[in-house]
């Protein structure tokens, strides 16, 4: 799901893809080597079959050229390091974020991080600090969306990430041209931010259709490219959104398609979340922009903030401040209690012994309804 | 192991932006080792160890704060239930009422809370326990007084 998310990161730059395909090379064996696109197959739209065909040839060289790296893999090692860290630092973040996912948040971070890369494209950091960014905007979402959580994230979401994989390398490689043009048309339109950091993939979008009226596109894959971002974006909402959003999501796609535009301003399935097109034509300002962003984040955390750990000092995190594990209402976290069980099993705060029968309890039925789960899937492939 | 290393590194950073909450307890960390913490604290007042200023040694387990740190008198106390020799405490909270949700902060509290009302029933120093059993409250008080004054108050010229 979130795969798709750094699909529409990467794909408007070029240089930037091309470095994380580098990033990747530890399992890039698996992802090079894909084209079934599985954003294409879900969609089913021509233009995206159109700009994944030619990824499949590049997407191979690519992988060649991929093989014979260690040095990348050192440099992977210090990325997780890193990513941790921002991790950890994000998980007060992420609540704030996690409340919205209902208002077409996660196109908007989608959209986000795409501008994120564009900056760090044009700007051309070292490959490090662009990464070590692109986490720090990933953490927010709490999903192996990076391409180094992608590493991390391992065979659950390798399936997904084989076909974003492809079809990044492939509009890096075939349509770098338009690229650029797209970037300085983005940053034109839509690098200001009032501090929410969400409404930049509308920005994009809409930038990304005035592009196609320019006439400096010197390809006709510019064009695949900027529909082949909103259809992904539009797969971004199904994989990341709930049951009843998804219904919203084809709308979505075929007015993608029609226009390139995400949502025009009186659109009936524009989310609410995003603000008006009219605030954001000053000129970006990518501190301010960064600034913003943390000072919206911070106050988001402050308003949600629970209480951390009395054990471990650790904020605690959602499922955290669901858990209570004693009559007493003593909190802390997951971690620390299942250390305390380990131990002598008492409850810090009345120093009773935790009753341990009630998770057990939880544990066995869960465990019987996913026996029976399976028992009725494997007799459905018997039948069939 | 990590854990505990991280809970003292958050305990540090809790006493350093509370010193002056507290202006009976002066708890310093090791330079070098994070799980080495001595404490000042201040006799409680309207007990004989008034006016004294005790040293605290903390040699904290790793296992902490599942495990309770140890703690001594480094300042030569006459107390029922502080050793007189090896300044060893005899406190429930140090032994099987430890619980994780004590700090080193909240120890020295009890230590403090201790010197005011000792115990002579679990005496670890059986000449205190005893004056205190016997009902000789005069006597215990003197004698504490005298080894406050000795050990724990700056030498008057």
């Amino acid at each position: 799901m979130s795969s798709d998310t750094i699909t529409a990161a990467s794909v408007p730059s070029a240089p930037n893809a091309r470095d994380l395909g580098k990033k990747k090379r530890g399992f890039s064996e698996l992802l090079c080597s894909s084209n079934p696109n599985p954003t294409a197959s879900a969609m089913s739209s021509d233009t995206i079959t159109a700009a994944s065909v030619p990824s499949a040839p590049n997407a191979r060289d690519l992988g060649k050229k991929k093989r014979a790296n260690r040095s990348a893999k050192l440099k992977q090692c210090k990325l997780d390091a890193r990513r941790e860290q921002w991790l950890s630092q994000g998980t007060a973040k992420n609540r704030g974020f996690k409340e919205e996912q209902s208002g077409g948040v996660q196109c908007g971070k989608g959209g986000n991080r795409a501008l994120e890369n564009l900056e760090m494209s044009s700007r051309g950091e070292d490959m490090d600090r662009s990464i070590h960014r692109d986490s720090d905007l990933d953490s927010p979402s709490n999903s192996p969306t990076s391409a180094t959580s992608s590493v991390l994230g391992g065979a659950d979401s390798s399936t997904n990430f084989t076909g974003s994989g492809s079809s990044g390398s492939s509009s890096s490689s075939s349509s770098g041209g338009c690229c650029s043009g797209c970037i300085t048309e983005d940053e034109e339109g839509g690098g200001e931010d009032d501090g929410d950091g969400l409404d930049d993939w509308e920005t994009m979008a809409d930038a990304l259709a005035a592009d196609e009226d320019k006439p400096q596109d010197q390809n006709p894959s510019s064009e695949s490219v900027a529909q082949v971002v909103s259809p992904r974006q539009a797969t971004d909402g199904t994989g990341l959104r709930d049951g009843n959003s998804k219904l919203e999501c084809p709308k979505m796609v075929s007015g993608a398609c029609g226009n390139s535009q995400a949502w025009r301003p009186d659109d009936a399935f524009r989310p609410r979340s995003l603000p008006n097109l009219s605030k954001q034509q000053s000129l970006p300002n990518p501190d301010r922009y960064y600034g913003g962003g943390g000072v919206a984040w911070a106050s988001k955390s402050v308003v949600s903030a629970p209480s951390s750990c009395p054990i471990c000092y650790e904020d605690l995190d959602g499922t955290d401040s669901s858990f209570l594990p004693c009559l007493c209402g003593f909190r802390l976290c997951l971690f620390c209690h299942k250390r305390i069980l380990e131990e002598d099993g008492r409850c810090p705060g009345c120093r009773k012994p935790y009753e341990t029968d009630p998770i057990e309890v939880e544990a066995s039925v869960n465990g019987g309804s996913l026996a029976f789960r399976l028992a009725r899937s494997c007799s459905m492939i018997t039948r069939s | 192991m990590q854990a505990s290393r991280a809970r003292l590194f958050k305990e540090y950073k809790e006493v350093q932006r509370e010193k002056v909450a507290d202006p009976d307890i002066q708890l310093v960390c090791d330079d070098s080792n994070i799980f080495k913490w001595t404490a000042l604290i201040k006799g409680p007042s309207e007990t004989p160890y008034e006016g004294g200023i005790f040293q605290l040694a903390f040699a904290v387990p790793e296992q902490y704060p599942l495990q309770p740190p140890q703690v001594r008198f480094l300042t030569k106390i006459f107390h029922p239930n502080v050793h007189f020799k090896t300044g060893e405490i005899c406190l429930d909270i140090l032994k099987n009422a430890w619980s994780p949700a004590w700090t080193l902060q909240s120890v020295c509290r009890a230590i403090i809370a201790l010197m005011a009302h000792p115990e002579p029933d679990s005496p670890l120093n059986c000449d205190s326990g005893n004056l205190l059993r016997s009902g000789d409250i005069r006597g215990y008080q003197s004698m504490a007084r005298m080894y406050a004054r000795l050990a724990a108050m700056p030498k008057k010229g």
